[in-house]
């Protein structure tokens, strides 16, 4: 039996001191790592859109909005309507967007406007999505591998309603895992991305949203969503295991969680696929309930008659927004942490208790807090666990820095890469996560010259 | 919860919480309710004046999902009832009146209170006796809290009385006084919030009530009336007259009857303002009444729109309570240039519904209220279907209960009924526009103006159709449905209603007059202010 202890005992006694300075140490090397690409020219350009944007919620709203709607916009001279429209609502814009306001008055206008946003939500989308389809990506995805960086694709896509939008998001996962495993075959051989002390480690590795394989997420009758998403899941899933593939079972909101949760545990448990494929599933941090919840996935992982242990994804989470929102609209405790450093805390509390599981599963943390990347990877080194035994996980282009720096420090990494139309994907991107402040606040706390020690410090 | 907090300072109003259904055990804890509650059925609806239970038989009441089901079986007040009903209600009223309005709201909060331990249990009963599922029915015992809370606030706020403009020499002051008697005249579809709404309303402000529910949802009623009784509202000063249509009838043509709050459907509230603009001899006052009625409400989708978004919120705000709400969506104008995917969209989302029992956590769409009403919807259906377009219809209807299929129905000519009258369940129509304009121009031509709907993200567009729209709701990229109180005060134009909106900062004045004194302060010479 785990231990709920959040401290966990059965970890060995590790010296708080000695801890945090080999957190210290390690946070150094990786964040002078990531600081040196920030003087790439059309990187940095970006940081400061993004960092000016950050400035002004009322303009960064109106930018992300923007982002949002240009899939849906009919024309050029649309898009800068709309560009226009969301920018007056902007208390004082900035003096290079109040000059754009009054060129929007004529069509001409509008149309260079237009035109200009279009190039920058590509531009932004090159940044943030690694081709339009798996086909697309494929190249990319191998020469991250080349470079001793592991990837897990995402697919971007509409909100499923209808059944049929199901099933061709099951179908573009499929394509996706066989252009995977084809791409991938032919790399060369990186032990680092491959192997840990129990064993192989797929190379092909797709992340998949359950919100996705079914249109019937009901929060309060999960088995309806659950037992709708099986079917399709159990397709992936035998793909998966014939290819010889990872597949990973993303976490949303709260309202999908249990579906999640279910439909996980269930199939993972089925005979047909007792030895394979390798699996993982999400926990998040930012939840209060996130102990309990680990609890629970160990447990479930302690009695699953599986032969290789699943995959943990630890995360801080991504829809702080929403669930703060939903909870505060319909008077709910809001179920998230709103303090950061306790949230941090219960992030490292988690990683402790996940690392002591090992090998009952596998271990993943997905950060872009350098604090947080480093307390796993001291705390992993100082109760005597081996680096191949700790993934590293960042997102693509708000991570690419850190993956490199992990890298080359000989870990493992695994950049999360979206996949999926330059436009329309760019915005799904824009809703899902560039719209939490909380997946950013590090960074932008990086960027605007916090003293790394503020930055490492214990939270 | 405490009204005030501990430093002495009013709280803000908050709504009543729902509850948190995706969390397991408070889904048990319902489930556990409904299965105490079936133990205790049929329940006895009597007619209940000063306190006094008369006659509990002659009308039934049975579970629309399971007809042989009794859930209450109710008596049906007369005449004589109504007339009795009366004259105790402006009796006791008076004493009711007099008290400070502080006292009356205390009392209102209290009911408020009393509602809120049995929250379970009325959720429980609203899916017997409404086949409400359990969002809406928690959902709507939630809002009947708020009422009585919102309205017990805005009692004291009410006695204040609004400032007047004061010169020297003269005092003036203006008092809001109870009218009288109100009868209410309430629905089924909300069978707690409503009542508890314009019931809580007339009672905050000093009158005194006499309330006919709907004869669908008697039971639901005697519970709200045993709340308030039991908090401290004199017994003759709320009166229960469970009955049918003629019984409504009686009360609003009683010359003892002040005001009329009504809500139900067009047909009826146009009858009640007629009736009730009468001054037979004997009445020496003008009846005036406060009506919610019918609608035909749009959403309006434009080029630009959420499509992922659009499909989710208007499948449930046609579908939800399987269409059986004043403020759920009928039309969809689409922008010609989205129209067909969206049109594919909505019809493949319809397919995915589940159409089953109230009491399953999960489904989509309940039985309508009774076997009229499903040969109504179904009759509309193939008229529309005629005329234009069937593009979906959800398959299997179980073979028990008034259920009815959920459709769309595209490709109906201009002047098709459909496109005009309410038809309360769940047919949803949808055509192409060629732009918003065109789109504001048919919700202009509607005799209906209670909700509307609008998913467009340009910010000029939103502040365009907001300028035009005629409707009492407009909701912007979002479901149309679910007011909440003291957020959406609710309440239609046009032929949709009369008077204030509810659950909104003038609602109370409807059960009220006013009474202006102006004093002349000049005494011997001297100006005294």
């Amino acid at each position: 039996m785990p231990s709920s202890d959040p401290s966990g005992v059965t970890a060995p006694k590790i010296d708080q001191r000695l801890l945090e300075a080999e957190i210290l140490e390690v946070g150094r090397r990786l964040a002078t790592g990531s600081g040196s690409d920030l003087q790439h020219p059309i990187r940095a350009l970006n940081e400061r859109a993004m960092q000016l944007a950050s400035r002004d919620q009322e303009l960064r709203a109106a930018l992300f909005r923007l982002v949002d709607v240009t899939p849906a916009t009919r024309s050029l001279d649309d898009l800068g309507r709309h560009l226009a429209g969301l920018v007056g609502e902007v208390g004082s814009p900035p003096p290079p967007l109040e000059a754009a306001l009054r060129t929007a008055h004529t069509k001409a206008g509008r149309i260079a406007l237009g035109a200009a946003v279009a190039a920058a939500v590509r531009h932004m989308s090159r940044r943030f999505i690694v081709g339009a389809s798996a086909a697309d990506a494929r190249r990319e995805i191998l020469s991250m591998w080349e470079a001793g960086i592991a990837s897990t694709v995402d697919l971007l896509g509409e909100v499923t309603v209808t059944a049929s939008e199901a099933d061709a998001y099951r179908d573009r996962c499929l394509e996706t895992l066989d252009q995977l495993e084809a791409g991938l075959r032919a790399g060369p051989e990186r032990p680092v991305l491959e192997r840990d002390s129990l064993g192989a480690l797929p190379r092909a590795n797709l992340s998949v949203k359950i919100t996705a394989l079914t249109p019937l997420i009901r929060a309060e009758a999960p088995e309806r969503g659950a037992a709708d998403a099986a079917g399709r899941l159990r397709t992936l899933l035998d793909r998966a295991r014939a290819l010889g593939a990872h597949l990973h079972l993303d976490m949303e909101s709260l309202d999908a969680r249990e579906t999640t949760m279910e439909v996980v545990f269930d199939l993972l448990d089925s005979p047909e696929f007792r030895d394979g494929p390798s699996a993982g599933l999400v926990l998040q941090a930012y939840l209060r309930d996130s102990p309990g919840q680990l609890d629970r996935i160990l447990e479930w992982a302690a009695s699953s008659p599986r032969t290789s242990p699943v995959i943990v994804r630890l995360v801080k989470g991504a829809y702080w927004d929403h669930e703060v929102a939903e909870a505060r609209q319909h008077g709910w405790d809001v179920p998230v942490f709103t303090d950061k450093a306790e949230c941090d805390r219960n992030f490292e509390a988690l990683t402790r208790r996940l690392l002591a599981a090992r090998p009952g599963v596998r271990v993943a943390i997905g950060s872009h807090n350098v604090r947080s990347l480093a307390h796993a990877i001291a705390l992993n080194r100082l109760a005597g666990g081996d680096d191949s035994d700790l993934e590293l996980q960042v997102l693509r282009g708000l991570g690419d820095d850190l993956a490199l720096t992990l890298a080359a420090e000989g870990l493992r990494v695994r950049v999360y890469c979206p996949v999926g139309d330059l436009v329309a994907g760019m915005a799904y991107l824009v809703r899902r996560l560039l719209e939490n402040t909380s997946n950013e606040s590090f960074l932008w706390a990086a960027a605007e010259g916090a003293p790394l020690e503020e930055l490492l410090a214990a939270p | 919860m405490s009204e005030v907090s501990r430093s002495g300072a009013p709280r803000p109003f908050a709504n009543q919480p729902v509850l948190e259904l995706r969390r397991a055990g408070e889904r048990e804890a319902l489930a556990a309710a409904l299965r105490e509650l079936d133990a205790t059925l049929p329940l006895e609806v009597p007619v209940l004046i000063d306190g006094d239970r008369g006659a509990a038989a002659g009308i039934d009441s049975t579970d629309p999902g399971s007809p042989d089901r009794l859930v209450a079986t109710s008596g049906e007040a007369g005449e004589s009832h109504v007339s009795a009903a009366v004259e105790l209600a402006a009796e006791a009223g008076r004493e009711w009146a007099g008290r400070p309005a502080a006292k009356r709201a205390a009392t209102l909060t209290r009911a408020a209170d009393i509602l809120r331990g049995r929250r379970l249990e009325l959720a429980a009963l609203e899916v017997r006796e409404c086949a409400k599922p359990w969002v809406e029915a928690d959902a709507d015992v939630c809002e009947a809290i708020d009422f009585l809370v919102y309205y017990a606030r805005g009692a004291s706020r009410l006695e204040r009385g609004p400032e007047l403009i004061q010169v020297a020499g003269e005092r003036n002051s203006m008092r809001r006084v109870a009218r009288g008697v109100a009868a209410v005249i309430s629905p089924w579809n909300f069978p707690l919030a409503i009542p508890a709404g314009m019931v809580g309303a007339a009672l905050a402000a000093g009158n005194g009530v006499v309330l006919k529910p709907a004869e669908q949802s008697p039971a639901c009623a005697l519970r709200l009336v045993e709340a308030l009784h039991e908090a401290g509202v004199p017994k003759g000063a709320l009166a229960l007259l469970p009955g049918f249509g003629g019984t409504g009838a009686s009360l609003v043509r009683h010359p003892g009857v002040h005001v009329v709050a009504f809500t139900g459907s067009s047909a009826v509230g146009l009858e009640i303002i007629r009736v009730a603009a009468e001054t037979p001899p004997g009445q020496g006052h003008v009846k005036s009444v406060v009506a919610e009625m019918g609608g035909k409400n749009c959403v309006i989708v434009d080029a630009d729109a959420d499509l992922d978004e659009v499909v989710v919120a208007v499948v449930r705000s046609a579908f939800a309570y399987a269409g059986q709400k004043c403020s759920a969506c009928s039309r969809v104008l689409a922008h010609e240039a989205i129209a067909d995917g969206l049109t594919e969209r909505l019809a493949g989302a319809i397919a995915t519904l589940a159409i089953g029992q109230a009491e399953r956590f999960g489904i989509d769409v309940p039985p309508l209220i009774e076997r009229e009403a499903a040969e109504r919807v179904d009759r509309c259906r193939r008229t529309a279907a005629d005329a234009g377009r069937l593009v979906a219809a959800a398959g299997d209807v179980p073979a028990e209960g008034w259920f009815c299929p959920p459709a769309l129905v595209a490709g109906l000519p201009a002047d098709a009924e459909l496109l005009r009258e309410e038809v309360f369940g769940p047919l949803l129509s949808i055509e192409p526009v060629a732009n918003v304009e065109e789109a504001c121009d048919r919700v202009e031509a509607l005799p209906f103006a209670l909700t509307g709907g609008l998913f467009a993200r340009n910010p000029d567009t939103v502040a365009a159709v907001t300028a035009r729209s005629p409707v009492g709701n407009l909701y912007v990229n979002r479901h149309i449905t679910g007011a909440m109180v003291g957020r959406q005060p609710f309440g239609g134009n046009r032929l949709s209603g009369i008077g204030a909106q509810a659950g909104g900062p003038d609602y109370l004045l409807e059960f009220t007059e006013s009474h202006v004194v102006s004093e002349n302060t000049i005494r011997h010479g001297l100006v005294v202010d």
